[in-house]
């Protein structure tokens, strides 16, 4: 709990200010992205602010999770050198110190979105939900990525890529009818579509996530946690050595 | 024929269990000193065909300790010395649990508090209360002790103004008494303590002394390397000379630390 608020702190550096700047990253790219495609392109999608925040959101809460994952181990060496102590417990703290921010930026942008023209629905009721089960996948992809990162430190540089193409392959800024429907099977293989799809049915569209959509989700999630606990349990032994 | 109720059985038990604070058995640990540092997936690509071409293991092992065992028992002061390199080190992370050995066994019984290297795991970027919070509830405490013995432990480690400085503000002299201060607080049963001392001033190293005096009396367990065979012979029960990774002496502190001089003293 007390590594959670440590991370917490050190992220923001204590400061209000920190999460300000932290909550204009998602804010910029929504404008970006409506200037973008509501003008320019004219997609067509009304209300896209309220269209692209929320999936923004989320993405947000999974990059950013995973990439500060990366240095919960190495980033602690102080710590995993000096004293022994479960070590999982460092992944998790980081992991629930993204949830926490995450989280407030989901509240603090709920005006926004009201302005915006998003519709009080208690589909919004499987918001928190959606979430936790995204902190569930985060969470088995975070325990593999940190030990992967100790032993292969140019990890990160692949991770990143990664992410850059994952949010072009997930349906963030564009609605995935526009995926051709040849492929569409393939491409609603990425747990991030089906997030995505869930959190826009609950705060866009306005009506519950599709149990199947939630269930992949779910399913991804404890799949990745079997692997990540798998990874972790395996590379545990040497991180006092490999740090 | 004897028979045990439930509550002697357990009973003996307990007090065979209490007698030893640590056991080591037959301990090994090797270290690979790879020919070419390796850290990235490109790199050890890279190398696994060089291996492939050139037929020949890229790394070397080095065994650090060698076989080595040992019993602490409850109350007891170890103490461990060894010129730079002998594996003294290595031993006491393998005791604390932040490295695993490649053979052998550990049975630590009970809670035990490195004091490896200089300081304790602390973040620089944090204040010194921030620190003390979080490797004191790694230590177990829960958050109301914490908050009721903070001010013993800056008090402690002499650095009550201190308080909300940031850690790396601080000299590593005072980083040193303020690990040792949330060590002491934290009421372990085992102590481990690798050449720490040696950075504090002559009054705190009094000052710690004294309290480890008083946690042996608790019968508190106390593992401590140092370079001065004066220390260990003055503080410890029995003591233990290492060199390349074996035990080559142990015996009482007094008739070993006399030996260690004699035997590093040049000929």
């Amino acid at each position: 709990m007390n590594l959670t608020l440590r991370d917490f702190k050190l992220r923001y550096r204590n400061s209000v200010l920190g999460f300000f700047w932290s909550l204009l990253n998602p804010l910029l790219m929504m404008v970006i992205f409506s200037i973008v495609f509501s003008f320019l392109f004219r997609e067509g999608v009304s209300d896209y602010p309220v269209f692209v925040l929320p999936p923004i959101l989320l993405w947000r809460f999974f990059s950013v999770s995973t990439m500060y994952s990366l240095d919960t181990i190495t980033g602690n060496y102080q710590l995993v050198t000096k004293i022994y102590f479960p070590r999982w417990l460092l992944v998790l703290s980081s992991g629930l110190a993204n949830l926490l921010g995450s989280s407030l930026e989901f509240v603090a942008c709920f005006p926004l979105l009201i302005i915006f023209g998003m519709k009080l629905n208690y589909s919004l009721l499987s918001v928190p939900l959606i979430i936790i089960e995204m902190f569930i996948l985060i969470l088995g992809l975070s325990l593999a990525l940190s030990s992967l990162n100790l032993f292969y430190r140019d990890f990160r540089q692949i991770w990143e890529i990664a992410l850059q193409a994952g949010f072009y392959f997930s349906p963030i800024f564009y609605s995935p009818s526009i995926i051709p429907s040849n492929i569409s099977f393939e491409y609603s293989l990425n747990p991030l579509t089906q997030a995505v799809e869930s959190i826009r049915d609950a705060m866009y569209y306005g009506v519950f996530p599709s149990v199947e959509n939630f269930a992949f989700v779910l399913l991804a999630g404890g799949v990745a946690l079997l692997i990540g606990v798998f990874f972790f349990r395996r590379a545990e032994r040497k991180f006092g050595d490999a740090v | 024929m004897v028979s045990f109720s439930s509550e002697e059985l357990k009973e003996n038990l307990g007090t065979r269990f209490e007698m030893n604070a640590a056991i080591v058995e037959d301990l090994w640990k090797a270290y690979r000193i790879p020919h070419k540092k390796k850290e990235s997936i490109l790199e050890n690509i890279a190398s696994f065909l060089d291996m492939f071409e050139s037929r020949r293991l890229d790394y070397e092992d080095f065994w650090a300790v060698k076989g080595v065992s040992l019993r602490i028992r409850k109350g007891e002061s170890l103490g461990i010395m060894g010129v730079n390199g002998s594996g003294k080190s290595t031993l006491l992370k393998l005791i604390a649990g932040t490295i695993r050995p490649t053979r052998g066994k550990i049975d630590v019984r009970g809670k035990i508090a490195p004091i490896l290297e200089l300081g304790l795991g602390f973040h620089p970027e944090l204040t010194v209360r921030d620190n003390v919070k979080i490797y004191a509830s790694i230590m177990g405490l829960k958050n109301r002790e914490i908050k009721n013995r903070m001010e013993s432990i800056l008090k402690f480690a002499e650095l009550e103004r201190f308080g909300d400085a940031k850690l790396k503000n601080l000299s590593s002299g005072m980083q040193m008494r303020l690990g040792f201060a949330v060590a002491i607080e934290s009421n372990p049963d085992l102590f481990v303590i690798d050449e720490a001392l040696a950075v504090g001033d002559i009054g705190f190293q009094t000052k710690c002394l004294d309290k480890f005096r008083d946690f042996q009396r608790n019968g508190c367990s106390i593992v401590l390397v140092s370079q001065s065979p004066a220390m260990i012979s003055d503080f410890c029960h029995s003591a233990l000379i290492m060199s390349r990774g074996e035990v080559v002496a142990s015996g009482d502190a007094r008739s070993i630390s006399t030996k260690y001089i004699t035997l590093t003293s040049p000929a």
